[in-house]
């Protein structure tokens, strides 16, 4: 029971960065059905700016985000405007490669700067910290002020979204790029915007990962595969289905605990032999594919 | 018969392609005859075997339009089927590689029925699930030796071995891959012109009317594909051969699979050159850039910088690649 109740625990908190995470992929594939390939890399960089700021200037990682977003921010619009802009007018094939090759230049670029060694925190407010509240669920600190300001992002970017004039303009860019440009929409401009929002959520995800994520300049695909999936069973360009899609993603990395569980349950020695836990992040992929095939716009998806 | 005669069949090409094709033919015939760096000899080889690679994409990818992303899970299992019944059972490669394109061809038919059903991004994104579960799998997999990988120890072969093609310098692999190169250009000029090759520009330029036309869009879909994995397979098995050291992570990788993909976009998809093209400029590019920046130190990462900078021009640039200019340039001389 403890097994299951700590999984589940664990997989919900991880679930809400995760949902933070996709946030930025699902926005720009409704806006604009590009797909970006170095989205895991835009982590990768966020996740580097709050470490290396934390590390200057001495303040909480947890505080970074503010800045990280902001790199995000212009990290996105200048992606949009110096080469995503002139990808768009490619076929699909040439978007998919273009993407991948400023994956590669994120990637290297940071493996240039910071080295190929692994990074962690080691000091903050919270690092080292957790709430027990019984029955097996234990809550690292970090990982709990991160889900919490991970959901505090995620309702900001939904309200501005949905009830600002510009999230109006940018939802209108999605549904019809034509009809909003003929009712004095710049979507040019909303591209780049969406581009933007696009890096920054996903930039303060980095920021809140750190805290409990050690960070090499190679995290970044298994990031960007694990924001595929949810963005598939949430539906290509839903802001909610990205949400709690993140949530079921976090639970499926927990698997193996699960699987630990049913195994303790019902006693079958087999089950306990198999390394589940090397397949944490195939059951990712697995489901991604299972989703497409069963439910291709996702669940809450309107697009396709 | 008349497919062989399509296949040795050149003629509908401008007599300039197929002068240049014949020197570069000679070149490549007589190369190892001359004075030689192993490494060139090495990049050649990569060349040989990436321009294979991208011709089987080509069938699906470029004369298809369906990005697959996935190839290298089927360089995986050629190249594993062949490493496996070596060390297990001592079976010679010309058994070896024709039951690991069998194995390969039939999880393409397995895991196809359902790709196809997708399209667009969602059939790429797609291909690459499916070929990182079963990196994942071998990756775990005490038969082949899990991340560790398999070694072929080439010291228990009695150099030449034909049989199980082992052999002590590049230049016998070099023949050997160079053969392979010829078959798969006069197989593929075979298949441009068959009626599945016919099929697949159709439902490329649009699906609904080849439907309407009477084309099983999703069996034409699999059998190509099927031709495609068939080719990364046989490749594969190749690679096991030549390279001795197999791992899931520089089999199977996703860098493999786009790498793939590139070659054949950057020379032009659709084009029976093309992937040759690709092969010929991006093979030596990365080798090249890598010999020269990658060892240096202080400088890690920077030849994979240049590289990717190199894809984005690209493929902002000129996304139908070095082809689509070729053509585009006649085309405009001719009006």
């Amino acid at each position: 029971m403890e097994i299951l109740a700590g999984s589940l625990s664990a997989g919900l908190l991880i679930g809400m960065v995760f949902a933070l995470v996709a946030l930025g992929l699902t926005i720009i594939f409704g806006v604009m059905d590009i797909v970006n390939f170095a989205h895991g890399e835009f982590l990768m960089l966020g996740m580097y700016t709050a470490l290396l700021t934390a590390q200057a200037t001495g303040v909480d990682p947890l505080l970074t985000i503010p800045f990280a977003g902001l790199v995000g921010f212009l990290l996105g619009v200048i992606c949009y405007l110096g080469f995503v802009k002139y990808l768009i007018r490619g076929p699909m094939v040439a978007q998919l490669l273009g993407t991948f090759g400023l994956m590669l230049v994120l990637r290297n670029l940071a493996l240039f700067l910071f080295g190929s060694e692994d990074r962690t925190i080691h000091e903050g407010l919270l690092v080292g910290q957790s709430f027990d509240l019984g029955m097996g669920i234990i809550l690292p600190a970090t990982k709990l002020a991160a889900a919490f300001l991970s959901v505090i992002s995620f309702t900001a970017v939904w309200l501005l979204i949905n009830r600002t004039r510009i999230g109006k303009a940018l939802m209108a860019t999605a549904l019809n790029a034509q009809g909003a440009r003929y009712m004095g929409i710049p979507t040019e401009r909303m591209n780049a915007f969406a581009w933007g929002i696009g890096g920054a959520t996903v930039t303060m995800a980095g920021a809140l990962l750190v805290n409990f994520w050690s960070v090499t300049p190679y995290v970044g695909l298994l990031f960007t595969m694990i924001a595929f999936a949810i963005v598939a069973l949430g539906g290509f360009g839903s802001i909610p289905g990205a949400f709690f899609a993140g949530l079921i993603v976090g639970l499926i990395t927990e698997l193996p605990g699960i699987w630990d569980f049913i195994a303790e349950m019902t006693g079958f020695d087999w089950m306990a032999s198999v390394p589940m836990t090397s397949f944490k992040y195939t059951w990712v992929y697995l489901a991604y594919f299972l989703i497409m095939l069963i439910r291709p716009r996702g669940l809450f998806g309107w697009k396709h | 018969m008349e497919t062989l005669k399509n296949a040795l069949d050149f003629s509908d090409f401008p007599r300039l392609d197929l002068t240049l094709a014949a020197a570069v033919a000679i070149f490549l015939m007589v190369f190892p005859f001359f004075p030689h760096s192993s490494f060139a000899m090495s990049t050649l080889i990569q060349f040989l075997m990436f321009s294979l690679y991208g011709m089987g994409w080509n069938t699906i990818g470029g004369y298809g339009g369906q990005v697959d992303l996935g190839k290298a899970q089927y360089l995986g299992i050629g190249a594993y089927t062949t490493a496996v019944m070596l060390l297990r059972w001592d079976t010679p490669f010309w058994i070896s590689m024709p039951i690991g394109v069998m194995l390969s061809v039939t999880w393409s038919f397995i895991i196809g029925y359902p790709l196809f059903k997708l399209k667009g991004h969602y059939f790429a994104i797609a291909t690459i699930a499916t070929s990182l579960v079963l990196k994942d799998l071998f990756e775990v997999w005490d038969l082949v030796g899990g991340s560790r990988g398999i070694e072929i120890l080439a010291g228990k072969y009695q150099t030449p071995d034909f049989l199980h093609l082992i052999f002590k310098g590049d230049d016998t692999y070099y023949y050997v891959i160079l053969l392979f190169f010829f078959t798969g250009i006069l197989f593929m000029n075979a298949f441009r012109k068959s009626r599945l090759g016919f099929q697949l520009r159709s439902i490329k330029d649009n699906e609904d009317i080849a439907r309407s036309l009477g084309i099983n869009v999703h069996w034409a879909k699999i059998k190509t594909y099927a031709i495609a994995t068939a080719f990364v397979s046989a490749v594969g098995s190749f690679h096991a051969c030549y390279v001795k050291n197999i791992e899931p992570e520089d089999t199977m990788s996703l860098d493999i699979s786009i790498l793939i993909a590139l070659m054949a976009m950057l020379g032009g998809a659709g084009s029976l050159w093309g992937p040759i093209i690709g092969a010929a400029v991006l093979v030596p590019l990365k080798s090249y850039l890598k010999e020269w920046l990658g060892a240096q130190a202080g400088m890690v990462g920077i030849d994979l910088i240049l590289y990717g900078a190199i894809i984005m021009i690209i493929s902002a640039a000129e996304p139908r690649g070095i082809w689509g200019m070729v053509d585009k340039a006649r085309r405009r001389k001719r009006s």
